[in-house]
């Protein structure tokens, strides 16, 4: 009988520590969103630089402006074209997948689909923030040594990420995490029929408002290996970004600083 | 059928992981490609700056109808903004445009200025902001046609194109005090926009406020946002011999590809023949309506369909006799509704295609076709358009056809090429 007591006691503590130590893929998947994206509005700049076959092709400029939603904890973003100069001052608003873009020249202000694209190789979606964790269910693939982007090896859990949220610009991910840090290393995107989409890399981890985040992300198209686009982010700043800014009337009003 | 050997799987999985190789190899390649393409990437620094400058240069030829010659035309442009901050919470804005033409033959040459924007803003700490000046306001969901776009009446100096994004563009603002209060999730704006002249002023460089204020008008506009997918607009407008208007403006995500629309007016008042001829006519509650689709393909096409009503234009029947019955009133009549940008008839259709990236990047092709569903008349549009780093290139194109009297077959123009180049500064 006490033998019977001290092996379930023992068997007890072993499933409760297993328990206590299996990583949680949805905490890790959070903490990485942690790194990626400050807890409070901020500002930032975001230049695009898209290559084909080796030549550079296009570049873009933007000032976004973004917040978490007191209700479901998903960024809401306000961007502003600074260049090329045809598009200056152009405007779009992203509140989940509520979408518009405002033509300083036409006064029009017109809501878009997340299908509509308005910056090359990278959805709208992949411009702003988002917290991948409301929007996708983690599971851990598996723990796997990844090279990042700046050639340095990292040993990573896989996350495998099914939406959660029909809505989503992407039906699922592969996304690996560096163990000991949760930075985002690399990530590959997938439509529902698990076609390759793009591969991203996160790279040039720099202090910015108080933690090391990814500075830069490169794309690459999952067709086209040879489109690439360089995402570089500059200029980070704490922002007020009032709730009444993220509507369509502000959107002729906006003016980052 | 033999299971298979245990002695076999070790050399299924050799061959496996000797097909799979070369396949991550090569995307460890590409990878590594592109990480090198970023890696020299060159540093760029951006500024945003309060102002934009463009020029312009169109050459080309209008084909007429009528025994009318055919003649050249030639346009040279600057199209000037600015928004400056003065002091904290106190805006300047000016947006101005000069076009100078030049025609062959009788047509000559002409340079009309369009003061499109000259107002004062102010941003008090708080959630309201105040505008003084003239200021373009414009309301609509729609793409070809927008009836609550209420400002818009006499609003156009200089038709440089008849695509309908430079017709919103290239217009005088109207001179107005505005107020708008933002609340989260919702807005309210009420303008007040008083009679200053009484009529149009022709001169080129005339800041013609006869042709928008003319008479005094106001606004109300409030918008809710009660979910990502219903954010309705609701507008109130009236001004001295009007009856007030109602107007609503409504867009929804359909899907991840589709955008649809309504944007409706309505309100008592005469009908738009009544007004051109100055008969008076009957006062009854009459609707006008814009609603269609956005459709959009992965590879950046975007395809609208629009259809249009104008409850205060002219029935079929009606508009089939005017032109033969009486000449003077058909022309008043054009006018007054080229001069308000409405529909001469109850209907159209507007179709539109939009392609990004048209098979060779930086290329856009855009192209319209309005279809007047009462006079079978159609207007044709097609433009291809090339960006350069500072520049654009584009080529356009335009077709009037239809019979006599109709909407479209009974302009001068038959057809119409033009190529322009824009400069940006």
């Amino acid at each position: 009988m006490t033998y019977h007591r001290v092996f379930f006691s023992i068997l007890f503590l072993l499933v409760a520590a297993s328990a206590r130590c299996a990583p949680n893929a949805q905490a890790i998947l959070a903490a990485s969103d942690a790194i990626r994206n400050p807890g409070k509005p901020f500002g930032l700049t975001v230049t695009l630089i898209e290559y084909r076959s080796g030549k550079q092709t296009d570049t873009n400029s933007l000032a976004i402006y973004s917040r978490a939603e007191s209700g479901n904890g998903q960024f809401s973003s306000l961007m502003r074209f600074m260049t090329p100069t045809r598009d200056a001052g152009k405007l779009m608003l992203k509140n989940g997948n509520d979408l518009w873009f405002y033509d300083p020249n036409s006064k029009a202000t017109i809501r878009l689909s997340p299908q509509q694209r308005l910056l090359g190789q990278a959805a709208n979606g992949d411009v702003v923030t988002v917290n991948l964790a409301k929007d996708y269910k983690a599971e851990i693939g598996g723990e796997e040594d990844m090279v990042d982007g700046e050639r340095q090896n990292h040993h990573c859990y896989k996350l495998e990420l099914t939406a959660a949220n029909p809505d989503v610009t992407y039906h699922s991910l592969e996304m690996w995490v560096d163990q000991t840090s949760n930075r985002p290393i690399k990530a590959r995107f997938y439509t529902e029929s698990k076609r390759l989409l793009k591969t991203v890399y996160y790279r040039r981890y720099q202090k910015a408002l108080g933690v090391e985040r990814p500075t830069e992300t490169v794309i690459i198209d999952g067709l086209d290996p040879q489109w690439v686009t360089v995402m570089r982010y500059a200029d980070h700043a704490w922002r007020d970004v009032p709730e009444a800014w993220l509507q369509r009337d502000y959107l002729p009003r906006f003016q980052p600083e | 059928m033999r299971p298979i050997s245990r002695f076999m799987l070790p050399a299924l999985y050799a061959a496996g992981l000797f097909l799979a190789l070369p396949a991550a190899r090569a995307a460890d390649d590409a990878d590594e490609a592109a990480l090198s393409l970023a890696d020299a990437a060159p540093e760029l620094k951006q500024q945003s700056r309060p102002w934009r400058l463009a020029a312009e240069g169109a050459l080309g030829r209008s084909r007429q109808r009528y025994g009318v010659n055919d003649f050249n035309i030639g346009r040279l442009s600057l199209d000037g903004y600015l928004d400056a901050l003065l002091t904290p919470g106190f805006r300047l804005v000016l947006a101005d445009r000069i076009d100078r033409y030049y025609q062959s033959g009788d047509n000559g040459d002409s340079t009309v200025n369009t003061l499109k924007e000259a107002y004062v803003s102010w941003h008090p700490e708080g959630i309201a902001i105040f505008d003084a000046g003239r200021i373009n306001v414009r309301n609509g969901a729609a793409f070809g046609y927008n009836p609550t776009d209420f400002f818009r009446s006499g609003a156009i100096r200089s038709v440089v194109s008849i695509d309908p994004n430079s017709l919103r563009e290239n217009r005088l603002g109207t001179v107005m005090l505005r107020g708008q209060v933002l609340l989260p999730g919702g807005s309210v704006t009420v303008i007040a926009a008083p009679k200053l002249a009484e009529r149009p002023n022709d001169a080129a460089f005339s800041p013609d406020v006869g042709a928008t204020n003319h008479r005094d008008r106001w606004m109300i506009t409030a918008s809710t946002r009660y979910s990502e997918a219903f954010n309705p607009q609701f507008l109130i407008f009236g001004g001295k011999g009007q009856p007030a208007q109602g107007g609503l403006n409504l867009s929804a995500l359909l899907n991840q590809s589709t955008v649809g629309y309504v944007e409706w007016a309505g309100g008592s008042g005469s009908s738009l023949y009544d007004d051109a001829v100055g008969t008076g006519g009957n006062q009854k509650f009459r609707q006008r309506v814009a609603t269609g689709l956005t459709y959009t393909t992965a590879s950046k096409l975007s395809l609208t369909a629009e259809y249009e009503y104008n409850g205060a234009g002219m029935n079929r029947g009606q508009w089939a006799r005017l032109g033969p019955a009486a000449l003077d009133n058909y022309a008043r009549y054009r006018l007054q509704v080229q001069d308000l940008q409405e529909l001469p008839t109850r209907s159209s259709v507007f179709l539109f295609a939009s392609w990004q990236d048209a098979m060779v990047p930086h290329l856009d092709l855009r192209a319209f076709i309005r279809y007047n569903t009462n006079d079978q008349s159609r207007l044709n549009w097609i433009e291809a358009r090339y960006h350069l780093p500072h520049a654009d290139v584009s080529v356009q194109m335009q077709h009037n056809a239809g019979n006599a009297f109709t909407e479209y077959g009974a302009l001068p123009e038959r057809q119409m090429l033009q190529g322009v180049v824009t400069y940006f500064f």
